[in-house]
């Protein structure tokens, strides 16, 4: 095997660290639904590529720029996830974790499949202008995207960060994850402030869907390795943990890469899931421990 | 909860002394019939009949982790495909005849359960329902990636397949097998003490029950039982390739037909079996919508019958004898 140069090498790390952050608020969204509601949202991934569907289409038909539309993404798919808490996790509260994971399993069977009628199993990407031009930083050549991607997931998660620690939501937030009967008591709507996480949690999802369909392509059955990479991030970074989750992000980012140049590029993903694996055999509570 | 209750403790004993020794023998005999009725069975009939039957000893397995123990398993896929794989192997490589080939899969599939326990039995249920999840995707982008198991394209059985009729027998061996190792378990103590893990692992370890034994003692017996469906799988399409072994849709139709059916429940597998296959040839031309519909289904059956069809049909009949009376 001969040895890619150091450009290359520069390159593929430059663009793993850079891609962590768009993973880094994914895998937020996944971690503040599992630390308040204690949902395991399977249907995360499909969350994701539904983002993805909704800017191609934004871009395609109306012009909307990709990174522009990204607050309209989230908004929308905020919205459209409010009555899906409403309809389907509410009703099951109380019934133990695996109810609701179940019913967000057929969830993402159910979105999966409408998306494969509607739109086939076509491999598609959102192509925005900038998406393909180079950015360069001495021998570091990276797609300018992933810069943009970068910083606007970095902002992002510090925004999710602001309203957690410092708003009167962020506030009744905090206390339903700590302990939902005491919150309910002192007067906080535990079941409003679920709602409102778990369409936080599906912008969150639906804002990295676009960023990664714009790096990269999508197909109807792509969410299933985003939710897996998103739950070893957050089980590294520990659940609940923003920072951390911003940090093992990043890690993960950097170890596929590493990963992709050692061993092909088939193999990206896979070393996200060995990690994983790995992660939970040998530090379930997380490298960063979990603090909320 | 999802789970179902116990099965009602009113019952006097001896009728389900009577109850379990009938189904003892009744349905090996059953099978039997099967076994020699099918010989007039059209190749549709037995087409059927053979994924019915891989089907049902996939869903017992599932029924013994999640319905009794409570280990939500979405990694069915890696049992199947390491089972399909390893009946190619065993059979191309070390010229294994059928009849140990089989068992052999299923070994195959027990080790590898062996091996992930430490990591996925760590913490409770959710830990291992998303690891066996990643297990199953991290070894179909294995095999797709690593050219030493054929890569993405697979490989392809060294022998003929037997034909639909030998098959059909096979699947009725396997599912008479599945029966017996699924009764033993459920009828037994060890069901005692995998439910009382299931409800309370502290409380049961209290008590004495060495919980994480018990818990790998029902992974390692299902994954045998997966890797033998899978061989079949495998044996019957005569090449096995990730996608097709290794696919979320093991998972996503084994996991319905136990939670439509009813969790947790001694017949749930085999009336969910029956259920999902039938709507299954419905929609046999539409595979996208046929799943888009499974999935609501099972949204429902989750919300409105968590005991599934079975404990449904069961609280109607309780209900109607009350009535009676």
């Amino acid at each position: 095997m001969s040895l890619p140069n150091v450009e290359v090498i520069a390159g593929s790390l430059a663009s793993g660290l850079l891609l962590g952050g768009s993973l880094s608020l994914i895998a937020l969204g996944l971690s503040i639904s599992l630390g308040v509601m204690r949902l395991v949202n399977l249907a995360h991934g499909e969350l994701l590529v539904c983002g993805a569907y909704l800017s191609y289409f934004l871009l395609s038909y109306l012009g909307l720029d990709p990174i522009l539309g990204l607050p309209l993404v989230g908004a929308l798919v905020a919205l459209v996830a409010l009555p899906f808490h409403r309809l389907l996790i509410a009703p099951l509260a109380g019934k133990g974790m695996e109810a609701p994971m179940m019913t967000m399993f057929g969830v993402s069977i159910i979105l999966q499949n409408l998306l494969l009628l509607a739109f086939s199993a076509d491999t598609r990407n959102i192509e925005a202008s900038y998406a393909t031009q180079p950015l360069i930083l001495g021998p570091v050549v990276v797609p300018k995207i992933y810069l943009i991607g970068f910083v606007v997931s970095v902002v992002l998660v510090w925004c999710v960060h602001l309203l957690v620690t410092c708003t009167a939501f962020g506030r009744e937030l905090r206390a339903s994850s700590a302990d939902p009967g005491a919150a309910a008591t002192l007067g906080v709507d535990v079941r409003r402030v679920h709602a409102l996480t778990f369409s936080m949690g599906a912008a969150c999802a639906a804002m990295g869907g676009v960023l990664i369909g714009t790096a990269f392509s999508f197909t109807p059955s792509t969410g299933a390795t985003y939710l897996l990479i998103s739950f070893a991030i957050v089980v590294l970074g520990g659940v609940g943990n923003i920072f951390g989750t911003l940090v093992a992000g990043v890690a993960m980012g950097v170890l596929q890469s590493i990963g992709a140049v050692v061993l092909g590029d088939g193999y990206r993903d896979l070393v996200g899931l060995v990690l994983f694996l790995l992660a939970l055999a040998l530090r379930p509570a997380g490298i960063v421990s979990a603090r909320a | 909860m999802l789970y179902a209750e116990y099965e009602p403790t009113s019952d006097p004993e001896v009728a389900e002394m009577i109850r379990r020794n009938v189904s003892k023998i009744v349905v090996p005999t059953l099978l039997m019939a099967l076994a020699i009725a099918s010989q007039g069975f059209s190749d549709y009939a037995l087409e059927i009949g053979f994924r019915l039957m891989v089907m049902i000893t996939l869903a017992e397995a599932w029924n013994l982790l999640a319905g009794y123990g409570g280990l939500v398993s979405l990694g069915t896929a890696s049992f199947v495909g390491i089972g399909a794989y390893a009946l190619t192997g065993l059979v191309n490589n070390a010229h294994l005849p059928l009849y140990l080939a089989i068992p052999g899969a299923g070994l195959a599939a027990a080790m590898l359960a062996l091996l992930v326990s430490r990591a996925v039995f760590r913490l409770r249920g959710l830990y291992f329902t998303v690891g066996t999840l990643a297990l199953a995707e991290a070894l179909r982008m294995f095999m797709v990636n690593y050219d030493g198991f054929g890569g993405a394209s697979g490989l392809f059985l060294s022998q003929d397949p037997p034909g639909l009729y030998a098959l059909f027998c096979i699947a009725i061996g396997l599912m008479a097998v599945t029966t017996l190792v699924i009764t033993i378990a459920t009828a037994s103590r060890f069901s005692i003490l995998l439910r009382a893990v299931r409800d309370d692992e502290d409380a049961a370890a209290q008590i004495g029950v060495k919980a994480f034994r018990i818990k790998l003692v029902a992974f390692v017996l299902a994954s045998f039982l997966m890797g033998m469906a899978g061989a079949l799988q495998g044996l019957k399409v005569g090449t096995v390739e990730p996608y097709g072994m290794f696919g979320i849709q093991w998972t996503v139709s084994v996991l319905s037909i136990v939670i439509i059916g009813g969790q947790g429940l001694r017949l749930g597998p085999v009336a969910g079996a029956f259920f999902v296959i039938a709507l299954g040839e419905v929609l046999a031309d539409y595979p996208a919508l046929h799943l888009a519909i499974t999935g609501v289904i099972l949204i429902v059956v989750i919300r409105f019958a968590p005991k599934g069809l079975v404990g449904l049909a069961r609280d109607i009949a309780a209900r109607n004898k009350g009535e009676a009376k």
